[in-house]
């Protein structure tokens, strides 16, 4: 049935072969089991999406940029930053980091489509269906205001808020279904990633020959698999809560709202590295390719990669040092959580080594990724201050933690989107993104952000909490918050920028070639945008940088590695 | 150099390139569909049990159809060859190396200490800096198990705010927790000092004895007051001082006193494992005949 092409069986008028020609053209794309497609529309899905959450970001630095406003009501403000972050993590962030993962992985690899095809494209589409699950809430949800209430208990969702009693109607039970059914997409990705990887690889691809990209895919797939699961359980048990009696979080009963807070840092934490990971994936292949030096220290790369890996599901209760733990569990997830800083140092170490002494070429994705760096070594020495449990007593729930997590969220993980589609945007589409307007979005964006959360530190320092809905004059943030909205603004500017880059370079950009960057894996071998087939003839690779190989035959990598 | 490869492959391979079409799986429409039913199917449990009951037929039309798909024979479909010559080349062919000097200090040990003698070591500097911990305790409170319960309060459960008796008394659990912290932690360090003292130049009992004691007691003495203010309060850092640079000492001396083993650093990963194949090493010129042979 759906194998099928639609039934034109005469020549049509020419308006109406048009309109035949883009329903052929829609219907490919909704049937495709292709998985450049699929990465593709993870993308643009996820790209929509930054935009929602980023208008929403706004709304908020509005409401919070002077004492007292009331840009939007108490109520409004509630369900803005629970869907700015719902939205961020699972509609942006995971989706966009999964797209890249489906449309690069089997051509870094040398294979012509994932393991399970069919299972992608499922995949896909629940994903997609569960972010509009979500906003289908909006004016569907009804909640404690009545109909047309999104979810508003926060992107974590803490018990005893959850229950009915304190959140009545269905806008919370959206928020959990949603979740479930883009976890269930998520799930989905992350087995087929790992099959693909374990059996798809072409010839002479051995593990330690794999580009980094891959690897560190196949770890946060691992990494997703372990963690999605007892997020998924909580929404189960919280559903059971609410609708068939159950007493899981309700501490009257016998129950505890701790254990959903175990249950959503178990899966919250590590859900960082799943997002920050892929970040180091990026900035992986681009930082060699734009230093012309292959990356330095590969098998410790790819160690201090599983390292992250483990240790990162052995941090979780860091966000719940204020609780009350006893000294032990206090103890054990500092040491646990200073940990992490060994195999992230190494990695930084990593990056800059392979920097130093090379011939840096500052185009845009090297600039975003340059950025990366020194932002991810900060949002880490932040971490490390917040690892330790009195400073935490002192900042949690304050604005020092927010800028913390948005300097690794937006300052590592948005930057490297951002490397990412300026680096293979010539490959996906044939051709090259405006450098002029790519520079105007880097320092922009570059900008704004060290406005914005530089500024979010001082302002977390001087005891401003999160979430709060406006403040009184008299407290010495006002003009912190005016620095940092204004910040926000300037972010928006560059990203309106990059969304004008992406259109105008789609239609007039300047044709790329297969390999307009100089690079040395496998998708670059391909036509650009690569045909269907990836490869007409399956690559047989000697090395970690096959195209180096060839392009410097005296000179083969294979001659060096182990 | 460059060089031109065909259909847009990546290197030189065997598959399909005398093949005109290329089997891909057929684009299919039941996924969407599943995945649609599998949604209404949620969304009904908050709206109505008729948008889950549709929702469960679109599944069961999604699965029928899934399965018609790839049972018994997967379905394909034939996608054409395009002839696209795609160049690989680069315009920058020549290669530069780092050219190191003779005298580059880069050079990897041939010798090292050997693991067992940082394990020995750790020992040894453990159990003699407790000569100076219990005298400390002795001396300024009166009691051995005070300083043992400073290091291993974190083990007694139902402590809050102990008061210096408290501290000064014999727990069982706060023993056993010291024990474990003392001999874990000697040890790892002991395993330090047998990593790093080769690469200490001159003077390694000096340096790893007393320079590295000093240092990390200077840090922590640093840190302590921020990361656990009551504990930081009952450390004498002087006393602390000395049973870290005893036990440095004695490590330091015991690790460098063992005899070095050859590092194998020049070897390929695989025989640094134990494996012996032929082929996975290459003959040294400087080697002499394997032991045994220059016999006959």
């Amino acid at each position: 049935m759906a194998d099928q092409t639609l039934p034109i069986s005469a020549p049509l008028p020419d308006a109406e072969a048009q309109r035949a020609t883009r329903l052929e053209w829609l219907h490919s794309w909704v049937v495709t089991v292709d998985h450049k497609k699929l990465g593709i529309l993870y993308v643009v899905y996820a790209l929509f999406f930054l935009l929602v959450a980023g208008a929403e970001a706004i709304a908020i630095r509005i409401q919070l940029a002077w004492p007292n406003l009331h840009f939007v009501s108490p109520e409004v403000y509630d369900e803005l930053f629970t869907m700015h972050g719902t939205t961020m993590v699972f509609l942006v962030g995971m989706p966009i980091l999964f797209g890249f993962a489906n449309y690069l992985v089997p051509l870094m690899i040398g294979a012509r489509d994932m393991a399970f095809p069919r299972l992608n494209a499922f995949s896909f589409w629940l994903t997609a269906f569960g972010g509009l699950l979500l906003y289908f809430s909006i004016v569907g949800g009804f909640g404690l205001y009545g109909m047309g209430n999104a979810p508003d208990v926060g992107w974590w969702a803490y018990a005893p808020l959850t229950a009915k009693a304190f959140t009545p109607g269905h806008n919370t039970d959206y928020w959990a279904l949603a979740l479930i059914v883009s976890g269930f997409g998520t799930l989905g990705t992350a087995i087929n990633i790992i099959a693909t990887v374990a059996s798809m690889r072409c010839r002479g691809m051995t593990l330690m020959r794999m580009p980094l990209f891959v690897w560190l895919m196949l770890i946060v797939s691992v990494l997703t698999l372990v963690t999605i699961t007892p997020l998924t359980a909580a929404q189960i048990m919280l559903l059971i809560d609410r609708y068939l009696g159950g007493h899981f979080f309700d501490a009257q009963a016998g129950g505890s709202p701790i254990v959903w807070m175990h249950f959503f840092w178990i899966f919250g934490h590590p859900e960082v590295y799943v997002l920050v990971l892929p970040a180091f994936a990026i900035a992986n292949e681009v930082i060699p390719v734009f230093s012309r030096k292959a990356v330095f220290g590969y098998p410790a790369m790819v160690a201090a990669s599983v390292g992250i890996c483990f240790v990162s599901l052995t941090v979780w209760a860091h966000h719940m040092f204020t609780v009350g733990m006893t000294s032990v569990g206090n103890t054990f997830f500092v040491l646990s959580t200073m940990t992490v800083g060994i195999p992230t140092g190494i990695k930084i170490f990593n990056w800059l080594a392979t920097m130093w002494g090379g011939r840096i070429r500052f185009a845009t994705p090297m600039l975003f990724s340059t950025a990366f760096v020194f932002q991810f070594l900060l949002a880490g020495l932040t971490g490390i201050m917040l690892s330790v449990a009195p400073w935490d007593w002192q900042l949690h729930n304050s604005y020092f933690v927010i800028a913390h997590f948005h300097y690794v969220l937006v300052g590592a993980i948005v930057f490297c989107i951002f490397a990412a589609i300026y680096y293979w945007y010539p490959k996906v589409t044939g051709r090259m993104l405006s450098e002029t307007l790519g520079k105007w979005h880097f320092w922009l964006f570059l900008i704004g952000f060290h406005i914005t959360f530089d500024t979010m530190h001082f302002v977390g320092l001087l005891g401003m909490p999160r979430s709060i809905y406006t403040y009184e004059p008299d407290r010495g943030w006002n003009t912190l918050n005016l620095i940092i909205s204004l910040g926000g603004f300037v972010q928006a500017i560059a990203v309106l920028l990059f969304a004008w880059n992406l259109i105008y370079s789609y239609l007039r950009g300047e044709r790329a070639g297969a390999d307009p960057w100089d690079a040395w894996t496998l998708e670059w071998s391909t036509p650009s945008p690569p045909p269907d087939y990836n490869f007409a003839v399956d690559p047989v690779v000697r090395s970690r940088r096959p195209l180096w190989d060839l392009k410097h035959p005296h000179d083969p990598d294979w001659k060096y590695e182990q | 150099m460059a060089e031109t490869q065909q259909h847009g492959a990546g290197q030189a391979g065997t598959g399909h390139a005398g093949n005109a079409h290329i089997h891909l799986p057929a684009p299919t429409a039941w996924p969407i569909v599943l995945a649609f039913g599998f949604t209404l199917v949620a969304a009904g449990l908050v709206t109505s049990a008729g948008v889950s009951l549709l929702g469960a037929v679109f599944m069961l039309a999604g699965c029928v159809g899934w399965f018609r798909q790839v049972l018994p024979v997967e379905q394909h479909e034939e996608v054409e060859v395009v002839e696209q010559p795609v160049v690989i080349a680069s315009s920058r062919a020549l290669v530069d190396r780092i050219v190191l000097s003779t005298t580059h200090r880069a050079h990897l040990p041939l010798e090292t200490y050997p693991v067992t003698s940082g394990i020995k070591g750790g020992i040894a500097g453990g159990i003699v800096m407790i000569g100076p911990a219990l005298l400390y305790g002795w001396i300024a409170q009166h009691s051995i198990w005070y300083p043992v319960n400073l290091l291993g309060g974190a083990g007694v459960a139902h402590w809050s705010n102990p008061s210096t008796a408290d501290i000064a008394a014999f727990h069982w659990q706060g023993l056993i927790v010291a024990t474990l912290i003392h001999s874990v932690t000697c040890l790892l360090v002991g395993l330090l000092y047998g990593a790093m003292l080769p690469m200490l130049p001159r003077h390694p009992v000096l340096l790893g004895g007393i320079l590295a004691p000093v240092l990390w007691t200077g840090i922590l003495h640093a840190f302590m007051g921020i990361i656990n203010p009551a504990l930081d309060a009952r450390i004498q850092w002087g006393w602390f001082l000395v049973s870290q640079v005893t036990y440095g000492v004695v490590a330091g001396i015991v690790v460098a006193r063992q005899g070095k083993v050859p590092t194998g650093q020049s070897l390929p990963f695989a025989a640094r494992l134990g494996i012996e194949a032929p082929g996975l090493l290459l003959s040294r010129p400087d080697a002499g005949p394997p032991r045994g042979e220059d016999k006959d």
